[in-house]
């Protein structure tokens, strides 16, 4: 293990989330300021501490430079700041960068925030219009393709080369409703069942409505500072950043390396050897959850079950309680909340909290070493995090 | 953030200095491909250096336009208003005979005739006077 790398030397030490769904007549700013207020409170700091921000555009947001924009409305006025984007990958990357940051003596106190209003202040069709905006100019938007559609290859590509069905692929979505029926807030908590899924509507081969994430509100926000200040501060239950990995394979999905075998291989390769644990030490997920078979597919990639195998590993069970590594705990992006680029930010709300015991009726019991993956633009980008308590350092 | 007239419009290729003689090729006739003759390395998308050497000795050279379907997606809700006509519609990713591979739709027959690996041919479709889409049939 290398000395020399960010393991063991940052904690998260305050988190928090605004309501989240359907909030209308929130801004972005708001969602986030909110979400920042619960965040310092959590961890018991003053504003004033913070002075490095990490932020993502928000779609519903004028401000172009929302980092700096967000500063002024929560009234700070940090010495670090930036907008980060790498599409869904984002969320982990800014943890990366606020580590790296706190390590390198660019920052102390480091608040990572993102929020979006893509429900009620961009409205879904326009949502999606502008998330398609995002596929390439000329050789990509003029064929018409859904956002969904570069997922939505890779899975059926999938099913063909390891004959993954469309069941296995709607388990996903009734394991992660159940969970998300436990959670507070969550903005989808009806149980479905598998029939509910496959009988959702056609969306775009093999993705039925249910096999999709939401269109959502919400923000999220942490706090992260070294672990030697957490110590001084007293703060209770910091959970650590052991290990971080990022790869970028492509831009277009026609120049994708392989369409069922990912960038998460590498990222999660790379953040599981910086934080000197493997994947069966895992005991909980945030897996990036798009679309259903985003997950059975990272499932594989993150190490947790052989390659073919996520579709079966789901269908046994093994991505909730009980199982091998119970993911997505408050019902990801297919049922807790989907707001864009703060969408991966609500896997590490959830995965802190569970390393920390304060998930109640879902907590992973004895849960010390958990992982997030966030990943984005059809797989183009890819990011993981491991974290873990005092006790796995 | 786009507005609802943008989105009721179908997007159309702005062409760039690097991509130009594609979509010149296109009307045509021809679906190029950019073929390096320092390291023979044949490449789609348009661009001015090899993206395996970074040499600038590229030449454009007509595809065969056969390929089979690599993975393909069957749309039935559009990604905006310009698409709902086209309903449903199959995206596809077609390989190249000469290895490449590139997004396009379906033509000349119903979307649930689409299976992997099936043979498909370029079939162009002029939809502008300067636009013409590169989209594939089945054999």
């Amino acid at each position: 293990m290398n000395k020399d790398t960010l393991r063991g030397k940052v904690a998260i030490v305050g988190i928090g989330q605004s309501p989240v769904g359907k909030v209308p007549g929130r801004s972005p700013l708001w969602l986030a300021a909110d979400a920042a207020k619960k965040a310092v409170a959590d961890a018991g700091i003053d504003k004033s501490q913070i002075d490095g921000v990490l932020s993502s555009h928000a779609m519903a947001s004028p401000f172009h430079r929302f980092s700096v924009a967000f500063s002024e409305y929560f009234g700070i006025q940090p010495t670090f700041s930036n907008n980060l984007q790498v599409s869904g990958a984002t969320a982990a990357t800014m943890f990366n960068i606020g580590a790296s940051a706190i390590c390198s003596g660019l920052a102390e106190v480091v608040l990572v925030v993102a929020a979006d209003s893509l429900m009620t202040g961009l409205t879904p069709d326009l949502a999606l219009r502008s998330l398609t905006e995002s596929r390439d100019q000329q050789y990509e938007m003029p064929f018409g393709i859904p956002v969904a559609n570069t997922f939505a290859m890779t899975a059926h590509r999938h099913m063909k080369e390891f004959g993954t069905t469309p069941e296995q692929l709607a388990k996903v979505a009734v394991t992660q409703r159940r969970h998300a029926s436990l959670t507070r807030g969550a903005q989808q908590t009806t149980p479905i069942t598998v029939d509910d899924v496959l009988n959702s509507g056609m969306v775009t081969t093999p993705y039925h409505k249910l096999d999709c994430s939401l269109i959502s509100d919400g923000g999220a926000a942490f706090i992260l500072m070294s672990a030697e200040r957490a110590k001084t501060l007293g703060i209770e239950k910091p959970v650590y950043i052991l290990g971080g990995g990022e790869c970028y394979t492509h831009e277009h999905i026609f120049l994708m390396p392989s369409l069922t075998v990912t960038g998460a291989v590498e990222s999660s390769r790379r953040a599981y050897k910086m934080a000197g644990y493997a994947p069966d030490d895992m005991h909980v997920a945030g897996v990036y959850d798009c679309f259903t078979g985003t997950v059975i597919m990272m499932l594989e990639d993150l190490g947790f079950c052989p390659k073919g195998e996520g579709g079966r590993f789901v269908a046994d069970g093994q991505m909730t309680y009980g199982g091998k590594i119970p993911s997505n705990t408050h019902g990801g992006l297919l049922s807790f909340a989907h707001s864009g680029i703060p969408g991966s930010l609500f896997h590490f709300h959830e995965v802190v909290a569970q390393l920390r015991g304060d998930c109640g009726p879902r907590q992973v019991e004895g849960a010390k070493l958990g992982l997030v993956h966030s990943l984005g633009a059809g797989f183009a980008t890819n990011a993981t995090t491991v974290l873990g308590t005092e006790d796995t350092l | 953030m786009i507005s609802a007239e943008e989105a009721a419009r179908k997007p159309l290729p702005t062409p760039d200095a690097d991509t130009a003689a594609f979509w010149r090729g296109l009307r045509d006739g021809q679906l190029l491909l950019q073929h390096c003759v320092a390291c023979g390395n044949v490449q789609y998308y348009q661009q001015a250096t090899c993206r395996a050497c970074g040499r600038e000795e590229l030449e454009h050279r007509p595809a065969s336009g056969r390929g089979k379907v690599h993975s393909f997606s069957v749309v039935h809700r559009a990604p905006g208003p310009a698409f709902k006509a086209d309903l449903p519609y199959a995206v596809l990713l077609v390989e190249l005979e000469e290895g490449p591979r590139m997004i396009s739709t379906y033509t000349g027959g119903p979307p649930d005739e689409v299976t992997f690996d099936m043979p498909v041919e370029l079939a162009l479709e002029k939809v502008t006077d300067e636009v013409t889409l590169p989209r594939f049939r089945n054999i």
